[in-house]
């Protein structure tokens, strides 16, 4: 299984990296954001769709996993290959911290919960403003790509040295993702998701397994996080709720019970407003209308999903699949 | 079983490696550097230049004018011909003040749109999450509409970034001037914020010899929440007595301001407010949209002081203000209503296209541009009463304010009898008198020395 993983991964990286040498460099940084997204969207897959339970503040924890790069990045002067780890293991800690106090939680509390979370941690911000910066933030960056490997395939733009820093994270996420869903682990996350007294029956210490869930999931949101800030800069606006609302709609958009779901909603959400203005350029439809159009349409796609299709597009394909 | 695994890794593996040395082929082949070419956005017969500014959301009202406003003098030049034969063609792009939005519309812009040069982008906090990578790629980032001096004040840091307004220090310390000498036994409190832009008022206040103290005579806010109304602040601001309140925030934040310190019948002596958050326009609409008439907004606006570096508006004496105004009624596309977003849109494409002019047809280059306006930046005119700043060392825009107060029909009008000029700097320098006379605007609204051939 663990072989199988791997080749799963990597032939999901080199996909990706295919598909991203044939397009703009607009559209690389596009993809790249979908990637980061991707890597959030699986927190949700994991932490709502395999272990059933609710979250609406994993942008406050990719927000935690910004800040520790950036921190790291620009107090230590070390790397993002360095950085990125540490927000993941920070991150981790936040979701130790986080799951402690919603191991009791469920349903509509532990959502409540969430989501007062989404509010607070990025206001911390001004609130310790000598140690964050304030609503200014941090400025933060991929880098350029190293000399070694613009002598070996020249010159690498800014937007791939982004596509390829992102698969990269991407790889590794998905290919723990995939080993959490289809081992021991992952069936206990399900069954604790399915009946929490008949998995306590079989042996699974609830309490223990929902705060490591917690933990694990964390971890994901901050590697996304810390990414998503070295795009420009780590501030409270960077990680709004918006943002993890954006996350649960690319979740249930795309199918919140696997890792294909996980891709296919982060790919609506980040190319769905490119898709609509193309159409609309062409109609020429005056922008005062068109610049509402993206949040209309995820909106109704958001209601049509709940509606006709609650396993998202990827359950609808493999319903049919297995028709 | 075991045959079947194993066929199966071969084949994955021999897939793998197979679809490995594709990639790495294709991503070296699209690494290889384009062709030395002219600068992306520059041909013989056009110019792209592009903005982002928020054309919806909270931070909208107002500055939504700016793009209009621009495109509609660049259209003016156009049907005389453009700058040395070429078109200005301005793309623009919403970022709703978002962040994380932001860096998408910038990159659109270099990649898709591949504009020559950024001109009057608004906002500061989503300019600073692209500032780094618009000057890591030596792109020209021109008339940015922020007063934050940590834009401008280290050219080192942000080589091709050149302001559009004053910096909200420069301001601040010189309506601090104005206050030390008119409001001498009163109390003062002030309003900002949470950002550069309140922080920056702050600054400027405590050079001038003001200082405050949180919770009491400091209220404050996290931008973008005004649109819940500042009760609280206003609260905490009439409880400790403060009779004169200083506002370092946009102009949606001052209107939420007045309407709460209404509310709960909190009427200070006087509202000091940094010019961006005085705009008229953008004030009165917000309250009208709570209900508030246009003539009682505007008695409420009534006697507010703040400064600008340029006419106001309504000046009907002015002949940039005259010109630019039949420019906005046969031009504009968008919205028309005159007012100080218009003026400042206007007169930034009066400054890009005197710049275009002042190059050389030849010149239009990234490097050439940054180089003219940090050895001649004060040969750029406009609508400011006070040069441009620019120099290797700076490249803060307008070092110069006169403070006015606003009459009962919404009209600023210099303090004194006449209108006097202050300059001061970005640091601890003094604030002194300015004198300097604008140079007259060209032939036909357009800068000296304009060809459309």
């Amino acid at each position: 299984m663990f072989k199988k993983n791997m080749i799963r991964a990597l032939f999901f990286a080199i996909a990706i990296l295919l598909v991203g040498t044939f397009l703009d460099p607009y559209n690389q940084s596009q993809l790249s954001v979908a990637l980061i997204i991707f890597i959030a969207v699986l927190s949700i897959t994991l932490l709502t769709g395999a272990s059933g339970q609710i979250s609406l503040g994993q942008g406050a924890l990719m927000a935690v996993g910004g800040y520790a790069s950036a921190l790291t990045i620009l107090n230590f002067n070390l790397n993002l290959w360095l950085a990125i780890p540490i927000a993941v293991l920070v991150s981790a800690l936040a979701g130790l911290l986080l799951g402690v106090t919603a191991a009791r939680l469920s349903g509509p509390y532990l959502a409540g919960t969430t989501l007062v979370i989404a509010l607070a941690i990025p206001s911390l911000a001004n609130r310790f403003e000598s140690v964050f910066a304030g609503e200014i933030g941090f400025s933060v960056d991929f880098g350029s790509s190293p000399a070694w490997l613009n002598k070996v395939i020249g010159d690498v733009p800014v937007e791939k040295w982004q596509l390829i820093v992102t698969v990269i994270f991407a790889t590794i996420a998905l290919f723990f993702a995939l080993n959490i869903l289809n081992t021991r682990t992952g069936r206990s996350w399900r069954a604790l998701r399915d009946h929490d007294i008949a998995a306590s029956l079989q042996g699974v210490n609830v309490g223990r397994s929902r705060i490591f869930i917690f933990m694990v999931t964390s971890a994901f949101a901050g590697m996304a996080g810390a990414l998503y800030g070295l795009r420009g800069i780590v501030s409270p606006s960077v990680y709004a709720v918006s943002l993890s609302l954006s996350l649960l709609t690319a979740a249930i958009l795309g199918g919140i019970r696997n890792i294909s779901g996980a891709m296919i909603g982060s790919i609506i959400i980040v190319f769905l407003p490119d898709w609509i203005g193309a159409v609309t350029s062409r109609l020429s439809v005056p922008t005062r209308i068109s610049d509402y159009l993206p949040a209309l349409i995820t909106g109704l796609l958001l209601v049509a999903t709940v509606v006709l299709s609650p396993g998202g597009l990827s359950g609808s394909i493999h319903h049919k699949k297995h028709k | 079983m075991k045959i079947r695994a194993s066929l199966t890794r071969r084949v994955f593996g021999r897939a793998t490696t197979v679809t490995a040395g594709i990639a790495i082929s294709a991503l070296a082949l699209s690494a290889l550097p384009a062709n030395a070419a002219n600068d992306p956005g520059v041909t013989d017969t056009e110019i792209v230049l592009g903005m982002q500014l928020p054309q919806d959301g909270p931070a909208s009202p107002g500055y939504n004018k700016v793009d209009d406003a621009m495109r509609a003098y660049f259209d003016y030049v156009n049907s005389k011909g453009g700058v040395y034969g070429r078109k200005i063609r301005l793309e623009v792009q919403n970022d709703e003040y978002k962040t994380g939005k932001t860096i998408t519309t910038a990159s659109y812009l270099i990649n898709k749109a591949k504009i020559f040069a950024f001109i009057g982008s608004v906002g500061t906090q989503t300019h600073l999450s692209v500032v780094k990578d618009i000057n890591r790629r030596g792109i020209p980032d021109l008339f940015v509409n922020s007063g934050y001096s940590g834009l401008y004040t280290t050219p080192s840091k942000y080589p091709t970034t050149f302001g559009g307004l004053g910096t909200y220090v420069s301001e601040a310390k010189i309506l601090g001037k104005y206050m030390k000498a008119t409001f001498t036994t009163e109390k003062i409190g002030i309003l900002y914020q949470t950002d550069d832009f309140g922080r920056n008022t702050v600054a400027g206040l405590a050079s001038a010899g003001y200082t405050f103290e949180a919770r009491k005579t400091a209220a404050t806010f996290v931008a973008g929440t005004q649109k819940d109304g500042l009760d609280a602040q206003m609260t905490q601001l009439k409880d400790n007595n403060v009779e004169v309140v200083v506002v370092g925030a946009v102009a949606s934040a001052y209107a939420a301001a007045v309407a709460s310190a209404n509310k709960i019948g909190y009427k200070p002596k006087k509202w000091v407010v940094i010019s961006v958050g005085s705009d008229a326009t953008t004030f009165q609409t917000i309250l009208y949209t709570k209900g508030i008439p246009l003539a009682t907004s505007a008695a409420l606006l009534g006697g507010t002081i703040t400064s600008s570096h340029a006419p106001a508006p309504a000046d009907a004496t002015d002949e940039f203000v005259v010109a630019f105004k039949k420019i906005n009624t046969d031009f504009n596309k968008g919205d028309k209503a005159w007012d100080n977003n218009v003026l400042q849109g206007m007169n930034i494409a009066y400054q890009m296209t005197s710049l275009l002019v002042n190059v050389g047809k030849t010149g239009v280059t990234r490097k050439n541009i940054i180089s003219y306006l940090e050895k001649n930046g004060s040969s750029i005119t406009g609508a400011g009463f006070a040069p441009l700043g620019y120099s290797a060392t700076s490249h803060v825009a307008y070092t110069g304010f006169w403070v006015g107060a606003y009459d009962a029909t919404a009209s600023l009008k210099p303090v004194g009898a006449t209108r006097q000029m202050w300059t001061t700097d970005s640091g601890t320098g003094p604030v002194t008198e300015l004198t300097w006379t604008r140079p007259a605007i060209g032939a036909d609204s357009l800068p000296k020395g304009f060809s459309a051939k």
